[in-house]
């Protein structure tokens, strides 16, 4: 009972503090105005004084009440903690800590990053802003240590690898390890620590780089073919099309929307994954915090740290479908000696289980090797392993064009990116 | 103990002529290999003969103590090498590694000035491929598609591969029977494929999903 009450009391108190300001301040800067840190204090402090007898007698009926002025009943509650509160919350404290965040970024900044468009459909208040500046930062550094590492990935591999890297599902996964636990529904009078989204309002989808297709209805529609030169064009970061509805909401977001109105996204109300999409808007705009708070340097190395360094293994991602052709077309290509499948060993060719292992050379220098079951097989995998290895080469330098972006840094030096992939 | 080596040829000698009577030498012969013998009859054997000496790439090449201490074993199982490891033709020149690994350097260049027939002569045996024949003219495809679309039934693709000496992909890839006749033998096809029992179609399954597998790189 008691705990009831005293929720309710600070609902009810804080909503009527001047919840939406004027659109000329946002909220981090009203925020960082100590004087108005203080109000809901104070607020509180008189109102347990004043009027807490009311509340011992009746509880139930408390809402009658007219405990605060009544100029001030605008009683609707908002859709999202105000910041506030966000001094006062240890969820938020130790997400701080735990991310080693610098002390240039407030507690108010990093409530924001927590509230998704879906919970509060403000942009002075929701992360969508935030998370768009992160998420170009993320697909920016994912880009450039993927290309300067792996310089030779096809095209449709490094669309994969930049999802495995900066995609929802990963973002999504880099949030449950920092421990960011989910409201069950957004609301004001949720802990501001607490990741803040509704399942079914419409919300804002962070990977919107590309273009509009005139045939994309039809795409959809009757599922047609798509060429891999088309998605550098047009696509978004991860190879996936951009559709109509998705444009028409970036237009609305990037203008000055009061709010995210109802009639135009009834059709993708809700984004096929709502959660993971929650999640990896949080650290999107965590990402663009510390961008705008600590600057390019320190979100290119909290980036690293926490992105880049997850583990993705690339050599699993291949799929061939004519390995021994594409291996001597990209001989031919390479002025390389055609490949030749040899016997490097075997064991049981007259057992049930019969191992061999096949290499491929191009002349004398072997290309990659393979075991299998037989020999068809064996020398299948042989092109396949001989392919990766062509396709997974890393080089020794892996300087990133944005490392000349520091203070002293050498002249950047052009890296190796390879001409492209095979076509058979 | 003592006994059982004296015993063991006498008992076969016994068992050979009462269990084949007409005693013919082939059938004596099977007999004794049907008698079970026993090899490593007790732990401590086994475990003798189980005893290996470690690898001398386990033991520290010179005897001084002081040198022993500081050696490093390195001895790793073999296994399957990795992809991430770029072999030396494939370095663009631009890289590093190319420079560094002079010895690779100077036999590839070796390589290349040397004939291809000396080439084979260290190397593990080459796998036999198919035979690649370039025998079909220009004409002949024309005569063979003319063929082809005249009477698809009487010249099938094995006919033709037949008649003009060459492998049947050859003519897959030149030729394209009519509409209705691909229709009526993919017709048939079906049908075989429904008298099909289970076994079989399971097994057709599990061969094209192991393809796959292969194809992907996980079998």
């Amino acid at each position: 009972m008691k705990r009831i009450r005293l929720h309710r009391l600070s609902s009810q108190l804080l909503s009527t503090t001047p919840a939406r300001s004027p659109p000329s301040s946002t909220r981090i800067c009203r925020a960082a105005q100590i004087s108005r840190l203080q109000a809901p204090l104070c607020c509180q402090r008189r109102w347990q004084t004043t009027s807490s007898e009311a509340v011992l007698e009746d509880p139930d009926n408390m809402e009658e009440i007219p405990i605060l002025p009544p100029e001030e009943d605008r009683i609707t509650p908002l859709p999202s903690p105000p910041p506030e509160r966000a001094l006062y919350s240890a969820k938020l404290a130790a997400l701080h800590a735990r991310l080693s965040l610098s002390s240039k970024i407030p507690l108010q900044t990093l409530a924001r990053t927590l509230i998704d468009p879906s919970a509060d459909a403000d942009p002075r208040f929701n992360n969508a802003n935030l998370a768009f500046v992160g998420a170009s930062i993320l697909q920016y550094h994912t880009s450039e240590f993927l290309i300067t590492r792996y310089p030779r990935l096809p095209m449709a591999i490094l669309f994969s690898a930049m999802k495995g890297y900066s995609g929802v599902p990963a973002l999504h996964q880099i949030a449950r390890a920092w421990g960011v636990e989910a409201a069950a529904a957004p609301g004001e009078e949720v802990d501001p620590g607490l990741l803040q989204f509704s399942q079914d309002k419409p919300t804002v989808m962070m990977s919107k780089w590309g273009y509009v297709r005139a045939e994309s209805k039809e795409i959809q529609k009757y599922k047609w073919r798509r060429g891999l030169s088309s998605a550098v064009v047009y696509d978004n970061a991860f190879g996936e099309m951009v559709s109509e509805q998705r444009q028409q909401k970036t237009e609305e977001r990037e203008g000055t929307p009061p709010e995210v109105s109802a009639a135009r996204n009834t059709k993708d109300l809700v984004v096929d994954n709502p959660v993971g999409n929650a999640h990896a808007n949080f650290v999107r705009a965590v990402v663009g915090a510390i961008y705008l708070h600590c600057g390019r340097d320190a979100a290119k190395t909290f980036v690293k740290s926490h992105v880049l360094s997850r583990t993705l293994d690339l050599s699993n991602m291949f799929e061939f479908k004519t390995p021994a052709r594409e291996l001597v077309r990209l001989c031919g290509r390479e002025d390389f000696d055609p490949p030749v499948a040899r016997l490097l060993s075997e064991t049981g060719r007259l057992s049930r289980t019969p191992v061999f292992v096949v290499g491929i050379y191009s002349g004398r220098d072997l290309l990659g090797e393979g075991a299998a079951s037989s020999l068809n097989d064996a020398r299948v995998a042989a092109a396949i392993n001989a392919l990766k290895a062509w396709y997974l080469y890393s080089p020794v330098d892996t300087a990133v064009p944005s490392d000349t972006f520091m203070e002293d840094a050498a002249p950047y030096k052009p890296a190796y990116v390879d001409i492209g992939e095979i076509i058979s | 103990m003592e006994t059982r080596p004296l015993l063991q040829p006498l008992l076969r000698s016994i068992s050979a002529p009462t269990s084949t009577p007409t005693s013919t030498r082939a059938a004596a012969a099977v007999t004794v290999a049907c008698i079970p013998r026993r090899h490593q009859s007790s732990t401590s054997r086994t475990k003798r003969a189980l005893k290996v000496a470690p690898h001398p790439s386990f033991f520290p090449t010179s005897a001084g103590s002081e040198s022993s201490s500081t050696q490093v074993i390195y001895n790793p199982p073999s296994s399957a090498p990795s992809v991430y490891h770029t072999p030396f033709k494939f370095l663009p020149p631009s890289d590093p590694r190319r420079k560094a690994n002079l010895a690779q350097l100077l036999r590839s260049s070796a390589d290349l000035a040397s004939s291809s027939a000396s080439k084979s002569s260290s190397l593990p045996p080459e796998l036999k491929d198919r035979e690649r024949k370039y025998n079909v003219t220009q004409e002949q495809v024309e005569e063979m598609r003319m063929l082809r679309a005249s009477d698809p039934e009487r010249w099938s693709v094995l006919r033709l591969a037949e008649k003009y000496g060459c492998a049947p992909y050859f003519i897959l890839m030149c030729c394209r029977a009519p509409t209705d006749h691909r229709d009526r033998e993919r017709a048939r096809l079906e049908a075989v494929k429904a008298r099909w029992g289970a076994i079989r179609s399971a097994a057709r399954e599990e061969r094209k999903k192991r393809r796959d597998l292969l194809h992907k790189g996980m079998l």
